[in-house]
């Protein structure tokens, strides 16, 4: 049984070319890998969570000082939540750069944005459960930019923070959303993303093929040759992961104080992009129009990019260029602005 | 034969007028869905329900000299007392994204920790990046004492004479 539900995912057999690791980076692969090390710490972190003021930052201070390997276990879910949104990011662009939204799969391509979307919303969710001032505030100004948006803005800042300030309430929602919605929807669309790669024929071998090799329709057992790979890799990933949050600790600050805010608080850094946007044009640009353009841009994609012609250049220019302001922005946005958002030097 | 064909067209088009309605059925049922999780989502939480009193006293008039900025813990905000008399109570959260705004009293105006945005003693905006002036609680007196109504912070665009409250006996 657990076979036969597997080969509905996994072909028996690929063309040797795509055991070809340039071809994806093992993003994708990474990216579900990383997923699913989220579901299990994840799991284990709620077992002893409680998702109420005060008592969460002392569930999470407990989690840390006194549980058995706590102290890694959130080291571990917090890094690898950082490093699941870049690595999703690097998956959109490797597949951008190959086409590989182009049909057959256009629908996979939506596929995979609702789940990009969906690491953003559990990654900003889980910001706000240990309820630090770090959490507290950048919660407060990640849903303040909501309140921007034209007509609905203020009734969904409302709705987000379950009234008007973020409180029990928004801790609890957060907490719903998190460790229920989420995990939910994310393992729906994950079966549903891997299916439609086997349904478009495998990973999407680019034509960059070194000429001369004859092997072109050579194909390899996916058992062993290509699962050894995987599970080669998957170890190769997790041990970094483990040693680097063996090292580097998850950042606790002092409990959240709805009366003070501390100096030098910023949004989460994938919301620093627009944070730093919205010091230089009108607000509603920054937090709607862009964002709104941005994802109509890549929901309109595979359909409106079907050839390789002059107007499928400017359609990719303009992916590049947003890409690099938008890193451009962002970086300025961690590392060139202290308190108050002052511009400071990093070195 | 014939009869056969009759039957056919007969039985196709009430399978028609079936999935019709089905679909029909199917579109109801989905409006009833997001509207009734809209308004469950919509609802009060329990805990958020009773958090803040609506109406609370801080205090009695002459308790604040003319010029002088005071923090009311048990409301969350500033009661201001202008030069002439008149009275204002500021909410203590930036307009722009939220953070909470300290008076500072040696520069005698609110300054914003996260993006450096500064007011003046009425909230009116002297640096941006605020897009508005910090919103504004209903102030009544109520004999001696200076009644806040905290129910719905108010916005304005700019300070104008018409917000401050003023004592009766002043008025």
């Amino acid at each position: 049984m657990p076979r036969n539900l597997l080969l509905h995912f996994r072909p028996r057999r690929i063309p040797r070319a795509a055991l070809r690791f340039s071809l994806t980076w093992g993003l994708g692969g990474m990216a579900a890998l990383l997923i699913v090390q989220q579901l299990v710490s994840g799991l284990l972190l709620s077992f002893f969570y409680e998702p109420q003021p005060v008592h969460a930052y002392q569930s999470v201070v407990h989690i840390q000082e006194t549980v058995f390997l706590g102290r890694l276990m959130r080291n571990m879910h917090h890094w690898t939540g950082h490093l699941l949104v870049i690595v999703t990011l690097l998956h959109l662009l490797r597949v951008f750069v190959s086409r590989a939204y182009q049909p057959p799969r256009h629908r996979n391509w939506l596929v995979g944005l609702g789940l990009g979307l969906l690491i953003l919303i559990a990654n900003f969710s889980g910001y706000l459960l240990p309820w630090d001032q770090l959490s507290y505030w950048a919660v407060t100004i990640a849903t303040s930019m909501l309140g921007y948006i034209p007509f609905v803005g203020d009734g969904l800042e409302v709705m987000t923070r379950g009234g008007e300030e973020v409180s029990g309430a928004t801790l609890q929602l957060f907490y719903a959303v998190h460790s229920g919605l989420v995990p939910a929807l994310l393992i729906l669309l994950m079966a549903y993303h891997f299916w439609y790669v086997r349904k478009a024929g495998g990973v999407m071998i680019t034509v960059g093929q070194k000429s001369g090799q004859s092997d072109g329709k050579e194909s390899v057992e996916v058992v062993p040759e290509l699962l050894e790979r995987e599970v080669a890799f998957a170890a190769l990933v997790t041990c970094c992961l483990l040693l680097f949050s063996m090292a580097i600790e998850a950042p606790l600050g002092s409990m959240a104080n709805p009366q003070l805010t501390p100096p030098a608080v910023k949004a989460p850094w994938y919301f620093l992009g627009a944070q730093e946007l919205l010091l230089h044009v009108p607000a509603f640009v920054a937090v709607f129009v862009l964002p709104l353009a941005i994802l109509f841009y890549l929901v309109l994609l595979p359909f409106i990019d079907r050839s390789s012609g002059k107007s499928s250049t400017i359609i990719r220019a303009i992916f590049y260029f947003a890409l690099a302001a938008l890193s451009g922005l962002t970086a300025i946005g961690i590392c060139f602005r202290g308190p108050a958002m002052q511009w400071v030097w990093p070195w | 034969m014939g009869v056969a064909v009759v039957e056919n067209s007969q039985s196709d088009s009430r399978r028609n007028f079936l999935s019709k309605v089905w679909i029909g059925l199917g579109g109801v049922a989905l409006i009833q869905f997001f509207y009734t999780t809209f308004h469950f989502l919509g609802s009060e939480k329990k805990s958020t329900a009773n958090q803040k009193e609506e109406r609370i006293q801080a205090g009695a008039i002459d308790d604040f000299a003319p010029g002088s900025v005071t923090f009311i813990p048990a409301g969350q905000f500033y009661l201001s007392r202008l030069g002439d008399g008149g009275f204002l109570a500021i909410s203590r959260k930036c307009s722009h994204l939220g953070c909470s705004v300290p008076w500072v009293a040696d520069r005698e105006q609110f300054e914003c920790p996260c993006h450096a945005s500064i007011f003046d003693r009425t909230g009116n905006v002297i640096k941006a990046p605020a897009p508005r002036p910090l919103d504004l609680y209903s102030v009544s007196f109520e004999g001696f004492q200076v009644v806040i109504d905290l129910s719905k912070p108010s916005r304005r665009s700019a300070f104008d004479k018409g917000q401050v409250a003023y004592p009766g006996e002043l008025g």
